[in-house]
């Protein structure tokens, strides 16, 4: 029995590990309803079950306007310092303006510690030679790059498409979204064993029975990232996989926090 | 907060074509997850019943489960005009005798080959209706067209549409608004606040923790609950005592 199954029963916040969530966004989506989509929203979740800090990039951003959502993001971190970090969103069908954001939100604010990508909402793909220009950015600032990825049936980002790209850019640290989503897990922990800037990312709505245990087995444990997808999946769910999951102490504080500190240092 | 008591609407043993991630079928695996995650009982179907054929997952049901307190059977049920499963008064005393107290449809020609409407399923939803048998209904194979058109045919009918996610809530309010039958499992429900936002809406009546286990783990369920923002009660309906109470109106 894991020794957070008290914690977690009793609905007692993690207070005794950094955790950090990798993986967030912010605000609406147009595509259904959340119902706890603001930043106040996001900190107050946080704060019950004792997530410290958030790298957030907002929806609209994501769906629509890359300049919206940074713009979201820039206010968001500059409103809550110390709980909310920002990924700068880009997106390859703007090669010029994507760059212009990135030199704009990493110089504005120091907080600003990401670059995100979401190839099938752009309906770009991620080898796709309109990203070249982000990635070298990325390359020369040894950038944490989040993307989201999905197994076979995401033609813009999936997991083949994903090994391909970062063998490419090895000065990057890459986290797999979703770690190809809830069928991908074994060909992400492959992949993880081909390419060493690789992170396996827990984020998912359909959580596979024994997943955590199978990535720290098979990847170890300073490989596995907590992250949430708040706000469009509870952050709570996920304190739930990391505290009750049959791993060591030791995995939980690598995969809650100490991870993304070594990578990200925040 | 003293640990709550949980009953999950929403388990499974057997086999399936294309597992998630793990191989973990029967009763052993089932309740390991179960412990692992602090869940205390399960309803149960079996996926032969779901993927193959009824009648002979009701039956493999019984036999993985017999002589186990903690699991409790769900049959797969079809009309009876194939002469598959018997009429609708017959069903109903086999699922008396055997112990089951909830119910589960695959219809559709993408799932078991029926339909839900009248014509074909509406001497099954009406027994079901009128012996207040809970019916749990999978929401990507009945959809929710199907499920609004029910909750409107038979009032008294408990209906408890599982693997709803965090997509749903503009389908799923209307009903809650509208439905006094309707009811909504949490296996994957997971958008942001969810639970409290429900909960502020509609009250906690008609929230029924499932986990999905052990497809799913059980884990993920149990933190959204424990760590929301609403009173113990509402958490004790939710976590199994909504659940508990319709299985004690069934077939009484």
């Amino acid at each position: 029995m894991s020794e957070y199954f008290e914690h977690v029963h009793e609905g007692r916040p993690i207070d005794d590990i950094e955790i950090i969530d990798a993986h967030a966004h912010l605000g609406p989506s147009g595509g259904f309803h959340v119902p706890k989509c603001s930043p106040e929203d996001m900190i107050r979740m946080m704060d019950t079950c004792g997530i410290d800090k958030t790298i957030v990039s907002p929806t609209p951003g994501l769906t629509g306007d890359m300049a919206l959502g940074n713009d979201m993001m820039l206010d968001a971190i500059k409103a809550h310092r110390g709980r909310l970090y920002g990924a700068c969103y880009v997106n390859g069908n703007y090669p010029e303006l994507s760059v212009d954001e990135l030199h704009r939100c990493f110089g504005e604010n120091a907080d600003v510690v990401v670059m995100k990508l979401h190839p099938i909402l752009a309906k770009c793909r991620m080898d796709d030679r309109r990203m070249k220009p982000m990635y070298e950015f990325a390359s020369r600032r040894k950038l944490f790059v989040i993307v989201h990825t999905w197994l076979d049936e995401d033609p813009y980002g999936n997991l083949d498409i994903f090994s391909a790209v970062v063998k490419e850019y090895p000065d990057i640290k890459w986290l797999m979204g979703h770690s190809g989503g809830p069928y991908g897990g074994r060909r992400a922990v492959e992949i993880a064993a081909e390419s060493p800037n690789v992170y396996l990312d827990i984020t998912m709505s359909m959580c596979p029975a024994r997943q955590i245990e199978f990535f720290v087995r098979e990847a170890g444990s300073e490989r596995v990232i907590f992250a949430t997808d708040n706000p469009f999946i509870d952050p709570r769910p996920s304190i739930g996989r990391i505290a009750l999951a049959d791993i060591t102490h030791e995995d939980r504080i690598n995969i809650f926090g100490r991870n993304a500190q070594n990578l990200i240092g925040i | 907060m003293a640990k709550l008591a949980y009953f999950d609407c929403n388990c499974c043993v057997g086999r399936v074509a294309y597992p998630l991630l793990h191989d973990i079928s029967g009763t052993e695996g089932l309740i390991r997850e179960m412990d692992t995650a602090g869940v205390e009982e399960a309803l149960v179907f079996h996926t032969v019943a779901r993927d193959s054929d009824p009648v002979t997952g009701n039956r493999m049901l019984l036999d993985e489960i017999a002589g186990n307190d903690r699991l409790h059977p769900v049959w797969v049920v079809l009309p009876h005009h194939t002469g598959e499963m018997p009429v609708p008064g017959e069903l109903l005393k086999d699922i008396a005798e055997n112990g089951v107290r909830a119910v589960r449809m695959y219809p559709t020609g993408n799932s078991q080959g029926f339909s839900l409407a009248d014509w074909n399923a509406g001497a099954l939803l009406g027994a079901l209706a009128e012996a207040a048998v809970p019916l749990m209904l999978d929401i990507e194979i009945a959809g929710w067209e199907s499920v609004a058109d029910i909750l409107k045919r038979y009032t008294t009918l408990p209906l408890i549409v599982v693997d709803a996610n965090y997509r749903h809530n503009r389908f799923s309010y209307p009903l809650f608004e509208q439905y006094d039958n309707f009811h909504l499992e949490l296996s994957r429900h997971f958008g942001a606040g969810i639970i409290e936002d429900i909960v502020a809406r509609f009250g906690s009546e008609r929230l029924l923790f499932g986990t999905n286990m052990p497809q799913y783990t059980g884990s993920a369920a149990v933190s959204l609950l424990t760590y929301s923002e609403v009173s113990r009660a509402d958490k004790e309906n939710i976590a199994g005592d909504n659940l508990r109470r319709l299985l004690g109106r069934a077939l009484s």
